[in-house]
C-alpha cells in the first residue's frame, strides 16, 4: 500500500458511516457523500486527528432544472485529497458554518455565500468579500442561470482616429 | 484625569494601495499605536473569472485564467493544462513537461525577486529594492526570449508547450542563472546582516508552526514557520519526481524568516533548472488533444510562487467546462496577516502586509458593469467597466 492510499484509507476509517465513499477517476482522491447535519462531526474528527488541512471549500451547482447544489470541501495531506460532498436544496440551501472548527474558512465561507447564495449557519461574518456592497440581492453569479451580460460595444467616441 | 474613551479608533488603509500597487481595504481598530483588531474588503479588481472560464472552450479558457495573476501567470496556465489533460487523458510529451517545469521555476525566480524588492522598499530600504529590480530583468529577458513575452506567456497549451528551448537558448538560461546564483547570496547576506534592515525584520510578526497551520497559510509564509509543506515535494507533479526540489524551511516564523526562506528556495529553483537543461528529454512539444473533453472531475495543484495554488474542473462532456473553482494562494495567506498585525504597531503594517507577497489580481477574480442611467437590479452588465 502506497503512502498515499495509506493516507486514503486511514480518512475513510476517520469517518466510518457518516459518509458514503465514491471513487473518482484520479487514484489519489476519494469522494466522501455526508449528509449537512453530518458535516460538523465528519470535519471535526479530521482536525481533531490533524488529517491534513482544508484546501477549498467550493459551490457545485447542478441548474435549475435538477434543483441540486453541491458545496464541497476539499482536504489534502501530501498527495492524498478527500472531498466533502455536501448536497444541498438549490431552493433553500443551508449548511452549519465550520469556522468554529476551521476560524481561517471564513474568508472561503463568504466567497461561496455571495457567489451561491447558500447560507452558512453561524459563519462569524457574513459581508460581502468580492461582491460590491450595492451588488443587486439575490443575484449569485456562479449559479447557473446567472447569464454573463454580451459584452458592451464599444463607445461612440472611441471610434475613429486618436485625439 | 477623564475616564478612558470606550470608544474605537479604526485607521482605514487602502483600496488604493496599501502595501504593493493594488487595490485592498483593510480596517484596523487602534489603541494608540497597537493594533487591537482588524478586518478585509478584497474584490476592487475582480472581474468573474470563474463564471467567465464557463462560457468558454477549454482552449479559449486557457488563455483566460492565464490571465487571473499577471505575476504567476503560467502557474495558472499550467494548473489549468495538466488538470484538463488529466480530464481528457491526454499525456503531455516528456519534452514538454521539462520545459514547463523549466519555465515555471524561472517564472517563480523573477517572482520572488519582485517581491524582495517591494519588501526591501516597504522597509525604507531602496537600494535593495533598485537591485534586485535591476537584477530581475535577466530573468525577464530570459522568459521573454523563450516565450516572447514578459507577462502572459502562453507557453502552455493544452497537450504540451508551445515554444521549444533550444541550444542557444539552454546557454543563454544557464548564463542568466548563474548571475542571479550571485546576486541572490548577496541579498541574502545583506538582508541577514544590514542592520536597519534586520531591525525592521526580525521578531516582527512572528508565527509559529501551530498558528500558521491553523491560519491556513501556505507557501513560503508557511514555511517560514517550519511548516514542511510544498506541493512540489508533496505530491510531485511534471518531472518533480524526477527532478526533485528539497524543502526549505525557516522556523523563526518572522518577517526576516519569510525574506530568507523566499531567498533560500530560489537557490533550490537556480539547480533544478540546471539539471533539467543537462538533461532536457528529447521528442515531441505536444501531444493530440481532443475537441471535446469526457465528463468527469479533477483536482490540480500547483505550487505558485506564493503558495499551493489548487484548480478543482468539472467536465460535464462538452466543449466548455462546467465549472472551473480557482483557490489561489493569496486568500489562504490574508488570515495570516488579518491576525498577525493584531498587538503591533500602525507601521508595522505596511511590512506585515508585504511580507507574505500578497498578490490581489490573483485573489480578486469580478469587475461591476454598468451603463449610465440604469439601476441596481440591472446593473449586472453593460458598459465598460470603471475599473480598467
Amino acid at each position: 500500500m502506497t503512502n498515499t492510499e495509506s493516507l486514503l484509507a486511514q480518512a475513510v476509517d476517520l469517518i466510518g458511516d457518516r459518509a458514503t465513499v465514491q471513487h473518482t477517476l484520479e487514484p489519489n482522491r476519494f469522494d466522501l457523500a455526508v449528509e449537512p447535519a453530518k458535516l460538523l462531526e465528519c470535519i471535526a474528527l479530521l482536525t481533531s486527528a490533524h488529517w491534513g488541512y482544508l484546501a477549498a471549500i467550493s459551490g457545485l451547482d447542478h441548474g435549475p432544472d435538477s434543483g441540486r447544489l453541491e458545496m464541497l470541501y476539499f482536504f489534502c495531506n501530501k498527495a492524498a485529497v478527500i472531498t466533502l460532498r455536501v448536497p444541498l436544496a438549490r431552493e433553500t440551501p443551508r449548511i452549519p458554518s465550520i469556522c468554529g472548527l476551521i476560524p481561517s474558512a471564513t474568508l472561503f465561507e463568504r466567497e461561496q455565500m455571495e457567489m451561491f447564495g447558500v447560507v452558512f449557519e453561524d459563519t462569524p461574518n457574513s459581508d460581502h468579500l468580492f461582491l460590491p456592497d450595492d451588488w443587486p440581492a439575490a443575484t449569485y453569479p456562479l449559479r447557473k442561470d446567472f447569464l454573463t451580460p454580451a459584452p458592451p460595444p464599444a463607445p461612440e467616441d472611441s471610434k475613429g482616429s486618436l485625439p | 484625569m477623564t475616564a478612558p474613551s470606550t470608544e474605537k479608533f479604526i485607521v482605514p488603509i487602502g483600496p488604493q494601495h496599501p502595501a504593493l500597487k493594488e487595490p485592498a481595504h483593510f480596517e484596523f481598530t487602534v489603541d494608540s499605536e497597537m493594533v487591537t483588531a482588524s478586518s478585509a474588503r478584497f474584490g476592487y479588481v475582480h472581474r468573474g473569472i470563474e463564471k467567465g472560464a464557463e462560457n468558454r472552450n477549454w482552449i479559449q479558457a486557457l488563455y483566460l485564467v492565464e490571465r487571473i495573476c499577471g505575476i504567476c501567470s503560467n502557474a495558472h496556465s499550467t494548473a489549468y493544462a495538466l488538470g484538463v489533460e488529466k480530464l481528457a487523458g491526454v499525456q503531455a510529451p516528456p519534452r514538454a513537461l521539462a520545459i514547463r517545469q523549466i519555465f515555471i521555476e524561472l517564472e517563480r525566480i523573477h517572482s520572488h525577486m519582485l517581491w524582495a524588492g517591494v519588501a526591501a522598499h516597504e522597509a525604507g530600504f531602496d537600494t535593495l529594492f533598485m537591485y534586485s529590480w535591476r537584477d530581475r530583468e535577466t530573468v525577464m529577458d530570459l522568459l521573454e526570449a523563450i516565450s516572447g513575452n514578459r507577462v502572459n506567456y502562453s507557453m502552455n497549451v493544452l497537450g504540451g508547450v508551445k515554444y521549444d528551448i533550444t541550444p542557444a537558448l539552454s546557454d543563454a538560461v544557464l548564463r542568466g542563472i548563474d548571475l542571479l546564483g550571485k546576486r541572490l547570496e548577496y541579498y541574502l547576506d545583506v538582508a541577514t546582516t544590514e542592520e536597519t534592515f534586520v531591525q525592521r525584520t526580525r521578531g516582527v510578526a512572528p508565527m509559529t508552526a501551530a498558528q500558521a497551520e491553523s491560519l491556513g497559510t501556505t507557501g513560503p509564509t508557511a514555511r517560514a514557520s517550519d511548516v514542511q509543506r510544498d506541493v512540489r515535494v508533496d505530491s510531485p507533479y511534471l518531472l518533480y519526481d524526477q527532478f526533485p526540489v528539497t524543502l526549505v524551511t525557516e522556523t523563526a516564523g518572522d518577517l526576516q524568516a519569510r525574506f530568507t526562506v523566499r531567498i533560500k528556495e530560489l537557490f533550490e529553483s537556480l539547480r533544478v533548472i540546471r539539471a533539467l537543461l543537462e538533461h532536457l528529454p528529447p521528442g515531441e512539444l505536444t501531444a493530440r488533444m481532443p475537441r471535446r473533453v469526457r465528463e468527469g472531475e479533477v483536482v490540480s495543484r500547483v505550487e505558485a510562487p506564493r503558495g499551493e495554488l489548487f484548480y478543482f474542473i468539472k467536465s460535464a462532456g462538452g466543449e466548455n467546462p462546467y465549472r472551473v473553482r480557482v483557490r489561489t494562494p493569496s486568500l489562504c495567506n490574508f488570515s495570516s496577516v488579518l491576525v498577525g498585525v493584531i498587538g503591533h504597531r500602525v507601521a508595522d503594517i505596511p511590512m506585515i502586509l508585504a511580507g507574505i507577497d500578497p498578490c490581489f489580481s490573483c485573489n480578486d477574480r469580478s469587475v461591476i458593469f454598468r451603463r449610465a442611467g440604469e439601476d441596481d437590479a440591472s446593473a449586472k452588465g453593460g458598459s465598460l467597466p470603471s475599473a480598467l
